[in-house]
């Protein structure tokens, strides 16, 4: 079989996972070892549990910080993170045998695509944003760009056959090959995953800490 | 003194030594405020901030200084953020060291330091950007840890350091006042409510075992003393077991400089309050009109000291006179105020302190037409005398306080219409004297306790 789909196809994805998982446990793990800071909560903040995932909720599926402060991000920065959620939920559903996660994976690939596209033109025209920005930040936003495009391109999204393949992964028997516009696809795929956990685009594993550790810090 | 930053300085020659090498001491002290083991205090928000900040400037569209600037590149936060964050990329992270161009990590240069250290005190750390951040970063965590790292260099405000902490510690207070000279003025101002007000009130001193004992900001005594009276004359009213104590009982000064810039110098000065309030055997420490002491002693100094060595109770004046108006404990009467008050949150009470709503029950309770600012609450906009600011005037610093976070304000007062502008925090009144007087507004500052007292029906 040839080098690459063995390569990209049966290898790099347990890399790609292994270090999404470890990489992002180890920085969870000393996180949640780090010692408990002097309180520095901010008020109002909801005390109960409910009031936290309500809060939270609303903050993950609206935006609502930027909708309220930074109109002009939040449209682009919404269309960008739906486009995820839905990606995410299409790699779910695809695994549970769900038909639906076509519809979805298409749809997050647009939105991914969108979003990640006039976030990437915000940050270079806007005067205020292109003053705080440094290369890494149209990097990722690159890599999320071409990362949607290449799945895009490739069909991979609305092809409901592909499911075949992730459940191969999971038994260790890959069923190989693939079509070169997947492994396209997947290298990206593989390659994100394995540079997630070492960049600021951890912030979903980091807010849980800013928030309730700090922001919403119970007082004693 | 020449140039670092923009036209103003914090710091003086003598304090910043703009011409000699420090970058290596500053690296060094850089390094150990990373380490969990010598920075415990908030090294999770504050490794956090530095590592994930998304560059959304979400921040700066709240800012009060950035905002009043005309959006000054040089004052936007994350600008004032990166000056560390890019030091702690270039020195102390993998990326930084291998591709500093790409992340963004530049490496610390003795102009880049002169410029840091001032614009680390161009922030009042009301942390209303924290607030509003999409990923809770704070900026105001990273300037503070800043300010930590200059200050293990030995580079602090002569007004928070020689002037602050260090006084007090020496004094009992910041504004270096004996004993007797203590006394002297509380039997002054018993004479002055007299005068004033035509009855007698008896204000206890170092009186042992009293169920509360308040401190307040010392620098009330000589600027604010209708605060200073008005609380003394709703204590009496309340009819309470109560105290002040003088520098012969300890620490007699609210104020704790070290909230600011140092949490070595904090946790001296909490610990001379605790120790203040131990040695009175009191029941309760109660915190006169100051935002930052009540921060640091109703919550910064819970997980430092231990609750068995903290055999009191903390609260703020306002909690209590919020509660006895409530009681009925006191009575008061609006029409004893009838100028329209409004009130200005303090950040380190309001948006750090959760005291949102006492201090607006009792205004509403004692004044006959109170209205709000807007914004207000935990989107209130800083005055500008946070941090230490209202006592700093060297280097032509008022006028930036004026021009920045003073401009807000009194485009906010002057839209409310009133005639009173009610406070609760000593670096507040020295910041709205100033905004008053600068811009020429039609408006008198107030304590909340020199209002209560005036609608007191005895």
């Amino acid at each position: 079989m040839d080098f690459w789909q063995s390569f990209i196809g049966g290898f790099l994805p347990y890399i790609a996972v292994a270090t999404l998982v470890f990489g992002l446990g180890y920085k969870v793990t000393c996180w949640l070892k780090a010692p408990v800071n002097l309180h520095w909560e901010l008020f109002p903040y909801p005390h109960t549990l409910g009031g936290q995932l309500s809060e939270l909720l609303a903050e993950v599926f609206t935006l609502r910080s930027l909708f309220h402060h930074n109109l002009k991000l939040w449209f682009p920065s919404l269309v960008m993170h739906w486009g995820i959620y839905a990606v995410v939920f299409w790699l779910f559903f695809l695994l549970v045998g769900a038909p639906v996660a076509i519809y979805l994976g298409v749809a997050g690939g647009i939105l991914t695509l969108t979003g990640s596209c006039l976030l990437f033109l915000f940050r270079l025209f806007v005067p205020g944003l292109r003053q705080i920005s440094t290369p890494v930040e149209y990097l990722n936003l690159l890599f999320i760009f071409l990362l949607a495009l290449a799945a895009l391109a490739s069909g991979a999204l609305g092809d409901f056959a592909f499911r075949n393949y992730f459940i191969s992964l999971l038994t260790f028997k890959p069923h190989l090959p693939l079509p070169g516009s997947y492994l396209v696809f997947l290298l990206l795929l593989w390659l994100f995953m394995i540079y997630l956990p070492f960049t600021r685009m951890a912030h979903f594993a980091v807010k849980y800490f800013t928030y309730h550790k700090v922001k919403w810090g119970e007082v004693e | 003194m020449r140039k670092v930053f923009d036209d103003y300085r914090v710091l003086s020659d003598e304090t910043l030594r703009p011409d000699e090498p420090r970058v290596e001491k500053f690296l060094q002290a850089m390094k150990k405020s990373l380490q969990q083991r010598d920075n415990w205090t908030f090294w999770l928000p504050y490794t956090l901030s530095l590592d994930t900040c998304m560059k959304c400037g979400t921040c700066a569209e709240v800012c009060p200084v950035y905002l009043a600037s005309g959006k000054k590149d040089i004052y936007h936060p994350v600008y004032r953020s990166d000056m560390l964050r890019k030091v702690y990329k270039r020195y102390f992270t993998l990326p930084g060291r291998l591709f500093p161009g790409l992340v963004g990590a530049e490496d610390l240069t003795e102009e880049k330091l002169n410029a840091m250290a001032e614009n680390v005190y161009r922030c009042t750390i009301c942390r209303r950007c924290a607030y509003v951040c999409p990923v809770a970063i704070d900026n105001g965590v990273i300037v503070r840890e800043a300010r930590k790292i200059f200050d293990a260099i030995d580079i602090a405000p002569d007004e928070l350091k020689k002037n602050g902490t260090q006084k007090q510690i020496k004094f009992g207070n910041a504004t270096g006042t004996p004993a007797n000279a203590f006394l002297d003025m509380i039997e002054f101002l018993e004479e002055e409510i007299e005068d004033t007000k035509g009855y007698k009130v008896k204000i206890p001193v170092d009186k042992e075992g009293a169920e509360y004992l308040l401190i307040h900001n010392a620098g009330d005594y000589l600027a604010f003393a209708e605060t200073v009276m008005g609380a003394a004359e709703v204590m009496d009213a309340a009819g309470v077991d109560w105290t002040l104590n003088s520098p012969a009982k300890g620490v007699n000064d609210a104020v704790n400089y070290g909230v600011f810039y140092s949490d070595a110098e904090f946790t001296t000065i909490v610990k001379a309050h605790v120790e203040t309030a131990k040695k009175l055997g009191i029941k309760t420490l109660v915190v006169g009109e100051c935002g930052h002491a009540f921060e640091a002693l109703k919550y910064l100094m819970l997980r430092l000291i231990p609750p068995e060595e903290r055999p009191f109770e903390v609260k703020s004046i306002l909690e209590l006179e919020d509660e006895w108006i409530r009681e009925g404990r006191i009575k008061v009467d609006p029409e004893k105020n009838p100028e329209p008050v409004t009130y200005h949150d303090s950040c380190k009470l309001g948006r750090l302190g959760g005291m949102y709503e006492e201090p607006r029950r009792i205004l509403k309770a004692c004044c006959k037409d109170f209205r709000e600012l807007t914004p207000n609450r935990e989107m209130s906009i800083c005055c500008g005398g946070g941090s230490g600011f209202a006592i700093m005037e060297k280097g032509d610093f008022r006028k930036f306080r004026m021009e920045t976070y003073g401009k807000l304000k009194a485009e906010q007062l002057k839209a409310s219409g009133a005639s009173i502008i009610a406070l609760a925090c000593s670096n507040c009144k020295g910041q709205f004297r100033e905004i008053i007087n600068y811009y020429q507004l039609p408006v008198r500052f107030a304590g909340v306790s020199e209002l209560v007292a005036n609608a007191l029906v005895r």
